[in-house]
């Protein structure tokens, strides 16, 4: 019988693609969706934060395991624990400047392409995800959906890791390696560059 | 290869199942056009407070195996049902919000962790998510809504989403690679961090409230 | 044959009744039956409500409801250049154009139409429903290419609407989907019971054949318990008419299912020009809603295999006597 049947994941996906999205889009501007909407934006309008988030996808690839898979579970619990700080309307100060850092931080650590210890590596990254928590956390009162917004920056972030990890995925060939490392160099240099920001030396 | 494509079809199923989730969740219809049935059963989807458990839920049910899973296919409609039920009855209790979003962290956090449930402790978690989402969508019908109609919808959708979250989830942890817990358990530790995160919200709105 | 199926029917209630397990969940699937139709009933009924507009002068219309509304807050919304003190309607040298719409179209009344009768011409009606809840009005409907699309739109969305409500169509094809399981034979065998409730649907549509409501509708639930009762046939390893010749028994409860689609457009009261555009809309909707049912089905039986959620074996027969049950109790409240 399971020669003859039609693969049941088309019809599954022929399904879901025929749920009829035109009443969806008719009701544009409803708490939900604004919400989503701009959660999802938030963390992409940042390019400081975007540079760093591409960084720890690509380190977690280049430490290969067991980091690969701790990073990306781990990051978005610590990343909540930066969150309640933001919502909690605690100041945390030089927010700029720790994401500019932790930026330049990650992307040396690629370029050069450093191992160390999973704890440094995991503090690391642990710092950048609270302070990039925390700027997120910050605007979920004001927003017009909370838990949408939440969902919008959350998928957001998980796709700049994805695209890092991807991108990381080259370090199995030589050449892809060297870019990886590459990619990193760039990444640390901009964040010289956000950080001169951040001080007020560069408008 | 026709093994090949089953695969990639049911993985382009899955990414598809996961990316039209949200899209649907756009609409808030209470007034559809298919009468009270369905506005029951889209009520639930425009809720991101209940579709992320309910993913979550199916998810660390596909984590212990087909055998305990499938018992949750049972258990949660009819808990589902049994919540709207009891919106009929009894007046909201004041918890319900706060317990909704904490859910959301705990589903999630447990699917973070992979963690290894027995039945019973499974299927509290399926009743205790349904009697309490069954109880916030029956609290939704206004006072011209068929309540068996509505609730009926609220019912079978419940029934449905979670049955095949379920199934693609354990097709998905069928195939090939380490990496498959592992993506599952990020999408986890996602839906923890906005249960978290909202969480906090929720408790400081009280505090000052 | 329907009373040897009636007769079948009891018998297995009657071998059911002996086994105790078996006979407590045909009795809970009675009781069940029993709380249903009131809602079902409602979820079916064809919730109309009619205007019509008559032009007594050039630009001045009386209008009077011929079916009136279920819901006293429907009211029709016309465009802003026309004055409407019920009954009269005063559009000016304009005349009735722009967009027609309805004010509390929702779940208690989903359709209302508005019939203009000009005073040279043939009378036109404009449909509108909750899911497309306003339509242009143009002074030539039928040579606007927008009219045309508003057509589709409503009619289309009316067949989806009237499928997707209709919960006796919906079970019949249950059924035959239980009895075929999936495949090709499952492919031919839909298809068969599109062609079948097609070519009545047209029949009726067109006045070809018409045949009351009470009886069809007590008929079509009968259908069903055919289907019901060929399913625990099929489980007991004797495969009746339906499991050999699927495509057979779904192209000839096709016709009867079409003649019950038919009263949904009949009702509206469609002009004789805009028929067959209507009908082939309606038909096209009713396929699309259809289709969706069937799809959504068999995700749901690609799911239960996965997840190994599968009913035991004594309780196998359990859907096919809920099917029959509620089945039954239809055709007992239809006759």
């Amino acid at each position: 019988m399971k020669s003859q049947s039609p693969n049941p994941a088309l019809v599954l996906a022929g399904l879901l693609a025929m749920i009829p999205l035109s009443p969806a889009l008719a009701h544009t501007g409803t708490g939900v969706q604004i919400g989503l909407q701009s959660g999802f934006l938030h963390p992409l309008t940042g390019a400081d934060h975007v540079i760093a988030m591409v960084a720890v996808g690509l380190w977690g690839a280049q430490l290969g395991n067991p980091a690969i898979w701790v990073l990306p579970i781990t990051f978005p619990l610590v990343m909540a624990v930066g969150g309640l700080i933001g919502v909690m309307g605690i100041d945390l100060p030089f927010v700029e400047l720790f994401i500019a850092l932790s930026g330049i931080a990650l992307g040396a650590m690629v370029a050069f392409n450093v191992r160390p210890p999973l704890w440094v590596a995991a503090t690391i990254v642990g710092v950048f995800a609270i302070f990039h928590g925390y700027a997120h956390g910050k605007e979920l009162p004001d927003a017009a959906d909370a838990v949408a917004f939440a969902v919008g920056f959350v998928v957001a972030t998980g796709m700049l890791h994805l695209l890092g990890i991807l991108i990381g995925v080259a370090v199995r060939w030589e050449a892809g390696a060297k870019a990886v490392r590459a990619c990193g160099a760039a990444i640390g240099c901009l964040g010289v560059y956000f950080l001169l920001g951040a001080i007020g030396i560069i408008e | 290869m026709t093994r090949l494509v089953r695969r990639a079809g049911k993985a382009g199923a899955l990414a598809l199942f996961f990316a039209l989730t949200p899209g649907l969740a756009h609409a808030h219809l209470v007034d559809t056009r298919l009468g009270d049935f369905y506005a029951g059963a889209l009520h639930p989807l425009t809720d991101f407070e209940q579709v992320l458990p309910w993913l979550a839920l199916a998810v660390l049910a596909a984590f212990q195996g087909p055998r305990v899973a499938r018992w949750v296919v049972l258990a949660f409609p009819l808990a589902l049902a049994a919540g709207g039920a009891l919106s009929l009855v009894l007046p909201p209790p004041p918890f319900a919000p706060v317990a909704g979003v904490a859910l959301v962290a705990l589903t999630g956090l447990a699917v973070a962790a992979q963690l290894r449930l027995p039945l019973a402790a499974l299927l509290v978690l399926a009743v205790g998510l349904g009697l309490l989402d069954g109880y916030q969508n029956g609290a939704a019908m206004v006072a011209t809504t068929d309540r068996f109609l509505f609730l009926s919808g609220v019912t079978v959708i419940g029934y449905a989403f979670v049955t095949l979250a379920l199934g693609c989830a354990v097709a998905f942890l069928a195939g090939v690679g380490g990496w498959r817990p592992i993506a599952l358990r990020a999408a986890g530790s996602w839906v923890a961090a906005v249960g978290i995160m909202v969480l906090g919200l929720h408790l400081m709105s009280r505090g000052v409230g | 044959m329907i009373a040897r199926c009636a007769t079948v029917l009891l018998h297995h209630c009657a071998a059911a009744l002996r086994r105790p397990l078996a006979g407590l969940l045909a009795m809970l699937a009675v009781a069940s039956a029993v709380l249903l139709p009131s809602a079902v009933a409602r979820a079916h009924e064809a919730t109309m409500a009619v205007i019509t507009l008559r032009e007594i002068a050039p630009g001045r219309f009386i209008g009077q409801w011929t079916m009136p509304p279920v819901d006293v807050t429907l009211q029709p919304i016309f465009p802003a250049h026309c004055q409407w003190n019920p009954p009269e309607l005063v559009c000016g040298e304009r005349g009735l154009t722009g967009r027609l719409s309805f004010m509390g179209l929702g779940s208690k009344q989903s359709v209302a139409t508005i019939r203009v009768v000009p005073r040279d011409g043939s009378p036109v009606a404009y449909t509108v429903s909750a899911a497309k809840p306003s339509m242009m009005v143009a002074s030539e409907p039928g040579t606007n290419l927008a009219i045309w699309a508003d057509l589709a739109d409503t009619y289309v969305n009316l067949g989806i609407d009237h499928i997707l409500r209709g919960i006796d169509h919906l079970l019949f094809v249950l059924g035959l989907i239980w009895i075929v399981k999936g495949g090709w034979r499952l492919v031919k065998t839909i298809t068969a019971f599109t062609v079948g409730h097609s070519i009545s649907l047209a029949a009726a549509t067109f006045g070809w054949v018409g045949v009351p409501e009470r009886p069809l509708n007590a008929a079509i639930a009968l259908s069903i318990v055919f289907v019901g009762v060929e399913i625990v046939k099929l489980q007991r390893g004797e495969p009746g008419l339906t499991a050999r010749y699927p495509w057979i028994v779904a192209f000839a409860f096709g016709l009867l299912h079409g003649l019950g689609f038919a009263t949904a457009l009949t009702a509206l009261g469609i002009p004789q020009a805009t028929l067959p555009i209507a009908l082939l809309f309606f038909n096209v909707g009713v396929e699309i809603g259809q289709l969706m049912f069937v799809m959504a089905v068999l995700a749901l039986m690609w799911a239960h295999r996965q997840a190994q959620a599968l009913l035991p074996r004594w309780g196998a027969a359990i859907p096919a006597y809920v099917i029959g049950s509620v089945a039954s109790f239809w055709f007992l409240t239809r006759i």
